[in-house]
């Protein structure tokens, strides 16, 4: 077990170290353009190859890695506090809440995340942030939904009942106890909202909805790259590589936080 | 409670889910920013400003807003999704003739993922770790990777290298295969993961022993709980298995150039063509309903836990 | 069904003066002299999936190209801007240009069986000019229309309250094709649907339009009154057309080499030199006329209220570099807002505003812009030298135009301007450009007539009110050369006038014209007899299917 959360980490500090500094060990610009360099292969001079403006692939990959990572995070993140904070009400906030709360995530749900994200970005506009908001507002109802159960869950264990006997207020339970057992699996389940927030950005960039030119984001360089994909494999293949290597790790790390929780391992 | 007092109930609920759906698109799409006849001439039209607030007032945006919801609502009551600004053909046409492309790519998929991931389980689920490594990894790969590239992946090998199989056209079943593929791999992955972990969960319960003292052969076991756990992860599973299948449809649409509803619904978003949208949450939220009310029938017949009990 | 893309290539293939079908199609390109035979069904794979599939209300060039084969027109145009008989046999027009005769000819019939006459012109521009049309294009077409006079059986006068040089090119277009009078009544509702519906005179009839399942077309064995563009007499040689919608570049590509369809249209730049050396297919180009793709200044707008720093744009970017990289050396850059095939383009526009860099920085300085910031960008009085021309949505653009923007962006940088590029929605798009409130603005527009400049430069032709002028400047000089223009048919004096207002335009920097873009159609080794119609559209009346 400890091996294979080696291994997540192996693949995720250098990432974390690329988002953080792109420029550690490879010095290119990913915005200049040289137009006598454009649609180079792989080579000693651009280990990535060039896009169709002479501009540098591996630079790209990882200075896109940080708009795609934050993408990721940040959705997760927001989608987690609009869950948590709905799935608290809902469980905490007594019958009549709990029933609207459960009917409106019932709602959310009974669109495709993409569907509502599409809808969101449309309403708010395109650009990073956006989107950003866009699936997370997409993945809300599922946060929530999960929050609610394991509140439930929780809520009916002894010894939260026995604090309730012995008149501790709501909120402080709800703080104190609840909402402390319920971070366990919700961390697992953002870890795996990580990686599905990154797919749904690249899925809207395709769309044309996502990040836009000239800054380096991996579903933007991904959607150009398909293009070329007969000509110039590796300006699509490799931003596309780098979306699938970052959800890989980040699932796998889930799957490991999941196996440590729940106490099962499998061999 | 008894049972027509629960079917009323769980009617009224779904009245209300796809009520509230439809309310949310109207609204939502109100804030899209930019005027509804614009955006309907295009940025090419020629059309004078005179032109212009009739079609406002045709289509009825200039009243207020209350009032354009009343008039929606009232038209819901009776079946009438208007007609697309867009398009201008009655939604319901369009819905039809959108229907079917996706509802079979959408089996297609789901048929595809179940029986790869089912079988990637059964496969491998409790053997040497050498064989789960690799099917995890692929699994993990499918689900890694966007859809939309997968497509373009299997595309280019599969049409345009080997000649296997059509893009698109109405050469029937072998033109579903690659977009299927597409929505379908990443699903199986899903599936396979989840099938794996409750077979190998029910492969050291004790009545297993049992089961193989009485003489049960090793594979007769795995297919049989197997079966019995992919039917049951499909239910759990129901809820993403729809958002997948309709969301992944979008973009696996778009690739392939396949009609469906998928591909209208980008364009009617982005365009505010405000009856499309409606028509395309209302059926969606409508499918979800109905899909979660049989699943909500079938899972206590479906469940291996009540099983179990039986067959121990 | 998508129109995602709906709007994506309507720059270039959106017709002021889309050509017959059969026309100037007579010379194969592919320069073969085989004996054409009957029969077969071409597939053709199309770039974009159609909204609405009536071309009297829809502005998308791929309508064009699947209804010009079941819509005919009153006049066809050939390559160098000469009209021909068509549906109508001859025509005069007044001397002030308000008033146009055609003779029909009498022996044309609807596909439903219906004869065409005098009437049906009149119910077709009655329908076209009715507000609950809501045409977004044809209606434009029109111009100043005034009314259609039926004056006998097969003599029909149009009308204008403005004399209206430009109506041949328009009355060629399939925009203004014909429906059968009787079908318009009976089922004018479903035309957007296209399909069944859609009953014309032309060499096809409309079998069904299944959304995304595409479009199939029938020959008409009825048809003989092929317009003298075309190179046969009689009906069409294809027994049957199956239009395909495949908007992933690659995928149409792939299909083409794969041989899943005979036909793809509008061929990625990319692919191009690759598929010229691929012995299965062929790629057939023609450049479009009309405006080509240009990028027009707002001169209302500081900094570019300063003429020296609109013509510094102009001299900082290295069109012939970017075009060639951007499109792979296969689209030619511009010198003019007028495409060189259309005509009335001025030559002498060519080489007048070369690349120079050090011209720009000159200008920059004498301007004002003297200083520089950390970021390498000039600065006056503390104010960073910046334009923004805002970036369209993706389904109202290419990826090539926005690969192509990346480029200016780097070629300005050089001499110190920022070029940014705000995404906006298309809604909020479209309401700042019709308040004036963009600084610069892309577009591309197909026609055959230079009418053209007068949608762009005159300043009655602002977007507010039906034009496409966003630069606000308001010249008496182009305002008159451009209206005198559309009021004369005389060649000399037209093209007079229009070589003034494209030497002016330039001068002034209102416009830094970038590419020409050119249809590029690739098809099998079977297919013989595909050729463009005056506005650069594939033609299929005289195609065939070897063997």
């Amino acid at each position: 077990m400890i091996r294979r959360y080696v291994l997540a980490a192996a693949l995720l500090l250098p990432a974390t170290l690329i988002v953080a500094v792109p420029d550690l060990l490879y010095h290119r610009s990913p915005t200049a353009v040289d137009l006598a360099d454009a649609l180079r292969p792989p080579s000693g001079a651009h280990w990535f190859g060039t896009d169709q403006l002479g501009r540098d692939v591996l630079a790209r990959v990882l200075h896109g890695a940080a708009p795609s990572w934050s993408l990721g995070l940040g959705a997760t993140v927001f989608a987690l506090a609009g869950g948590i904070l709905l799935g608290l009400l809902a469980a905490l906030a007594g019958r009549v809440a709990d029933h609207l709360l459960l009917r409106a995530t019932d709602l959310l749900l009974s669109l495709p995340p993409l569907l509502l994200a599409l809808l969101a970005v449309t309403v708010l506009g395109t650009g990073r942030t956006n989107v950003m908001l866009a699936v997370a507002i997409a993945f809300i109802p599922v946060y929530a939904r999960m929050v609610r159960s394991e509140v439930l869950a929780v809520r009916r264990s002894g010894y939260v009942e026995a604090a309730v006997g012995l008149g501790v207020p709501r909120v402080v339970l709800a703080l104190r106890h609840v909402v402390p057992n319920t971070l366990g699996p919700l961390s697992v389940l953002g870890t795996i909202g990580f990686g599905s927030a990154i797919l749904y950005g690249s899925g809207l960039s395709f769309l044309g909805l996502g990040a836009r030119p000239p800054a380096p984001e991996w579903g933007a360089m991904l959607s150009e790259g398909r293009s070329f994909l007969a000509s110039a494999w590796w300006v699509g293949v490799f931003p596309g590589l780098a979306i699938t290597v970052s959800v890989l790790a980040v699932t796998v790390l889930g799957r490991q936080f999941r196996v440590h929780l729940t106490g099962r391992e499998n061999r | 409670m008894n049972a027509v007092a629960r079917a009323a109930k769980a009617v009224a609920g779904g009245i209300g889910v796809v009520w509230g759906a439809a309310t949310l698109a109207f609204f939502a799409l109100h804030l899209v920013p930019g005027d509804t006849a614009d955006i309907l001439m295009g940025t090419q039209a020629l059309t004078s400003p005179q032109v212009h607030r009739r079609i406002t007032a045709e289509l009825g945006l200039d009243e207020p807003l209350w009032s354009q919801y009343l008039r929606f609502l009232g038209h819901l009551m009776h079946g009438d999704l208007g007609r697309s600004y867009q398009l201008r053909q009655p939604v319901w046409t369009l819905l039809g003739q959108n229907a079917w492309p996706t509802v079979s790519l959408g089996l297609a998929a789901l048929v595809l993922a179940l029986v790869v991931g089912t079988a990637s389980a059964i496969a491998t689920a409790g053997r040497r770790p050498a064989w789960r490594a690799a099917a995890s990894a692929w699994e993990l790969t499918a689900v890694s990777t966007p859809s939309f590239w997968l497509g373009i992946l299997l595309l280019t090998v599969f049409s345009f290298r080997l000649h296997w199989f059509p893009v698109a056209g109405r050469n029937g079943i072998t033109a579903l295969v690659l977009p299927a593929g597409t929505l379908g791999l990443p699903l199986a992955g899903t599936i396979a993961q989840v099938v794996r972990e409750s077979l190998e969960t029910t492969l050291h319960q004790p009545f297993m022993t049992t089961a193989r003292a009485r003489g049960l052969g090793g594979m007769a076991l795995r297919l049989r709980h197997a079966l019995r756990h992919g039917a049951s992860s499909l239910l759990t599973l129901t809820g993403l298995l729809f958002g997948s299948i309709v969301g992944g449809a979008v973009l696996v649409e778009n690739v392939f150039g396949r009609p469906g509803l998928g591909s209208l619904t980008v364009s009617a978003v982005t365009n505010k063509d405000m009856p499309v949208v409606t028509g395309l949450v209302l059926v969606s939220a409508t499918a979800f309903v109905l899909v979660s009310g049989v699943v909500a029938l079938l899972q206590p017949r479906v469940d291996p836990r009540l099983r179990q009990r039986v067959s121990a | 069904m998508r129109y995602r893309n709906a709007r994506r290539l309507a720059g270039l293939s959106l017709a002021l003066g889309i050509l017959a079908t059969a026309c100037s199609a007579t010379a194969s390109p592919t320069g073969e002299e085989a004996t054409p035979v009957s029969g077969g069904t071409l597939t053709v794979a199309l770039a974009t999936q159609p909204g609405c599939m009536d071309s009297q209300v829809s502005q998308q060039g791929v309508t064009n190209t699947i209804n010009r084969n079941v819509l005919d027109s009153l006049v066809s145009q050939d390559g160098s801007g000469g009209y021909h008989p068509w549906l109508a046999a001859s025509w005069d027009i007044s001397p002030d240009l308000t008033r146009y005769t055609f003779h029909l000819r009498h022996d044309v019939t609807f596909t439903d069986g219906t004869a065409f006459d005098a009437e049906a012109v009149k119910t077709n521009f009655a329908r076209i000019v009715a507000p609950a049309t809501r045409s977004q294009f044809a209606a434009g077409l029109l111009g100043p229309y005034a009314g259609t006079d039926v004056v006998d059986r097969y003599t029909v006068a149009v009308r204008f309250t403005k004399p209206f040089a430009p109506f041949l090119a328009a009355a060629a277009t399939p925009n203004l094709g014909f429906y059968s009078p009787k079908a318009l009544a009976e089922r004018g509702g479903e035309l957007c649907g296209g399909g069944p519906a859609a009953v014309g005179t032309g060499p096809f009839t409309f079998t069904s339009f299944g959304k995304g399942q595409g479009a199939v077309l029938t020959r008409n064995p009825a048809y003989r009154w092929a317009p003298a563009t075309a190179a046969h007499p009689g009906p069409a040689y294809l027994d049957e057309i199956d239009f395909r919608f495949l908007p992933e570049e690659s995928v149409r590509v792939g299909t083409l080499t794969s041989g899943q369809v005979d036909v793809a249209l509008a061929v990625p730049p990319s692919n191009i030199a690759t598929l010229r050396d691929t012995p299965s297919v062929r790629i057939l180009q023609r450049d479009v006329p009309g405006s080509g793709y240009n990028l027009y200044l707002n001169t209302a707008i500081a900094p570019l209220d300063d003429q020296r720093v609109r013509n510094a744009v102009q001299r900082a970017t290295d069109l012939d570099a970017d075009v060639r990289t951007v499109f792979f050396g296969q689209y030619n850059r511009a010198w003019s807002p007028l495409s060189p095939s259309t005509v009335g383009y001025d030559k002498a526009a060519e080489h007048s505003w070369p690349f120079d860099p050090g011209m720009a920085d000159h200008l920059l300085d004498s301007a004002g812009w003297t200083g520089r910031d950390g970021a390498g960008y000039r600065t006056r009085n503390g104010v960073r030298l910046t334009i923004d021309w805002p970036a369209l949505p993706a389904d109202y653009t290419t990826n090539g135009n926005a690969t192509l923007a990346q480029a200016v962006q780097a070629d300005l940088k050089q001499v110190g301007i920022e070029l940014t590029r705000t995404p906006y929605d298309i809604g909020t798009y479209l309401r700042k450009i019709h308040a004036g409130q963009l600084a610069a603005a892309d577009a591309g527009w197909s026609a055959t007539d230079p009418d053209l400049l007068r949608l762009f430069f005159n300043s009655a032709d602002d977007p507010a009110h039906g034009g496409q002028n966003v630069t606000r400047f308001d010249d008496p000089e182009l305002d008159a050369w451009t209206s005198a223009a559309a009021a004369t048919l005389d060649p000399a004096r037209r093209s007079d006038l229009y070589r003034k207002v494209q030497a002016r335009v330039l001068e002034l920097g209102l416009v830094v014209p970038l590419y020409t873009p050119s249809t590029v159609v690739g098809t099998g080794s079977r297919v013989q007899g595909i050729g463009f119609d005056a506005a650069a559209q594939p033609a299929f009346f005289d195609a065939w299917v070897a063997g």
